[in-house]
């Protein structure tokens, strides 16, 4: 777990336990004021006396109902955020206690204003240092959203994990048993049919540098050797230059943490690769610069546009930029042009 | 000899057919998934069913259990399975009822294609085949019992039994007169407690149980 101490949201208490509690105080109270009121059904019957009783006792109940009302309720907030709905929740009470007594006895002057004012003012500075100390909705919703990144980037490595295997099963592995095969008859035809042998021999050759083009492949959809070596901006042009299509490339950068220039790098591969299959376009511009805290990674083509955002491409690269903390822009009306944009911050 | 294949890439169907039809074995039919495998077996009938486990579309074990099927529908097919990994539990899956004519291979045994051919031969007679990591792998899981007291000579005399070798194949291989090998082999059913049994393939799947035997 991370060192940073992180605000953690309540688990809402079991419903059924709290009601419970709140159900058996009321019971208790009601029974208590029953009980007063016969006796003093049974002796004095002149002026309700119990009330004086029965006033507490709803003070204490409504505090009990409020308190497990708020607690089961399944919002989830944060413990500081409770703690002032809470006490604004009994401050009510007590208040509403107050005016009772008042309504009962002097009834002239409302001197409950009192009580009023000075809880009302405890409680707006108790509300205001919570919110200003601990910024408690920014927080909940960060814990939200790193939560969500968090899924999905895990669920994009183990995508990322399993097409890496399947590659390695069906490319360079399957070329090496190939290979291995061919070996196998040419040793076999060695003495019987040397040149069935040699046939067998240049075929075998031709199969390891192919199996050896695979590996390069799937290293380079790992993690490119010229990104790590060179950097984005070289590993970009380099992209452009094998495109069959005309691609100019503005780059104006310094050299950024490894993980910011992949996700850059293959923002800008995967939209070339989409442009050249579906697109059309003559011409593409692609442009890299900072702007602020962030790296900037922009693909546009001229082509027919109507670009996917939710495609699967598109989508495993947003998952790839947020998780970064990043966001992913497709812009793509159909008739083009198509913009797709991501923006990576890069200080940490 | 009538064989049929199942492999999904290509690649390796092609090569292993080329292969095969060098050594003078027929391969009547070349497929690449499960459904259309059972649809060949039933159609042609072959002797040996050669199919990689992994075939589509999960890519899984499709392959086994299509070969299985195979075999309901036309029980006298014989399995070889090839792959590119051993999983224990595929190993326990075919022998599974003491069948015999199975065959459990990593596809790097095609390499040796003379021994690959062999075993192909072997399979489809009613024996077994089985890749020697498999076999080390049925030991490992052993350790700690009977197998322990055998001799390093009678647990090389045991590995090859398992893998399916005939006693003459297991002479050759280590080098022993085959007077000596059924000398072992006799003490090594004594030290585990089998009965000793006449024929060849009833005492390799003997051996295959006691080996595959939970602990």
């Amino acid at each position: 777990m991370t060192d940073a101490p992180t605000p953690t949201a309540t688990d809402p208490i079991a419903p059924a336990t709290l009601r419970l509690a709140a159900a058996l105080v009321g019971v208790i109270a009601g029974a208590i004021v029953v009980i007063l009121t016969v006796i003093w059904f049974v002796t004095t019957r002149g002026y309700y006396w119990p009330i004086w009783v029965v006033l507490p006792l709803a003070l204490v109940t409504a505090v009990v109902a409020w308190v497990a009302w708020v607690l089961s309720s399944p919002a989830e907030r944060t413990w500081l955020s409770l703690g002032v709905t809470i006490t604004g929740g009994i401050y009510a009470a007590v208040l509403g206690c107050l005016t009772g007594v008042w309504a009962l006895t002097t009834r002239s002057y409302f001197w409950p204003i009192w009580p009023v004012l000075g809880l009302g003012a405890v409680w707006v500075v108790h509300a205001a240092v919570v919110r200003l100390l601990v910024p408690h909705s920014d927080m909940h919703d960060r814990i939200i959203a790193l939560t969500s990144t968090r899924s999905a980037a895990i669920d994009a490595q183990e995508a990322e994990l399993r097409r890496i295997e399947r590659d390695l099963h069906d490319g360079a592995q399957a070329r090496i048993v190939a290979l291995g095969m061919t070996i196998g008859m040419a040793e076999q035809k060695l003495a019987s049919d040397p040149e069935g042998a040699r046939r067998l021999l240049a075929e075998a050759r031709g199969g390891a540098t192919e199996a050896l083009d695979e590996l390069r492949d799937l290293a380079r959809g790992i993690r490119p050797p010229v990104l790590q070596d060179r950097g984005l901006a070289a590993a970009v042009s380099e992209l452009a230059l094998r495109s069959p299509l005309d691609v100019r490339v503005q780059a104006d950068l310094p050299r950024l943490p490894p993980a910011v220039e992949s996700a850059a790098y293959f923002v800008v591969a995967e939209a070339l690769a989409n442009a050249a299959k579906h697109g059309g376009p003559t011409h593409i511009a692609v442009r890299l610069a900072t702007s602020g805290p962030d790296l900037v990674a922009e693909v546009t083509d001229d082509g027919r546009g109507g670009a996917n955002p939710n495609g699967a491409g598109l989508t495993g690269l947003r998952h790839r930029v947020e998780a970064l903390d990043g966001r992913l822009f497709v812009v793509s009306p159909p008739g083009g042009p198509t913009v797709i944009r991501a923006d990576i911050p890069f200080r940490s | 000899m009538r064989v049929v294949i199942a492999e999904d890439l290509a690649l390796l169907r092609d090569g292993l057919t080329r292969l095969l039809r060098d050594n003078d074995v027929e391969v009547v039919a070349a497929v690449a998934d499960g459904t259309e495998l059972v649809a060949a077996v039933e159609a042609h009938r072959p002797d040996v069913a050669i199919v990689d486990i992994r075939l589509p579309p999960t890519f899984h074990d499709e392959g086994l259990r299509a070969a299985l099927e195979a075999r309901e529908k036309v029980p006298t097919t014989a399995i070889l399975i090839v792959s590119q990994y051993i999983e224990q539990t595929y190993t326990a899956e075919l022998l599974a009822g003491g069948r015999a004519g199975v065959g459990y291979l990593l596809k790097d045994r095609i390499f040796n294609v003379a021994e690959f051919v062999s075993a192909v031969h072997r399979v489809a007679e009613g024996g077994t085949a089985l890749d020697p990591e498999v076999v080390a792998q049925l030991f490992s899981r052993r350790r700690g019992s009977a197998i322990d007291e055998l001799s390093e000579r009678e647990r090389e005399v045991l590995a090859l039994m398992a893998e399916g070798k005939s006693n003459a194949a297991i002479a050759d291989a280590l080098v022993l007169t085959v007077g000596a090998v059924e000398k072992h082999i006799a003490n090594i059913f004594t030290k585990l407690g089998l009965a000793p049994s006449g024929n060849d393939h009833r005492r390799v799947l003997a051996v295959l149980a006691y080996l595959s035997r939970p602990e």
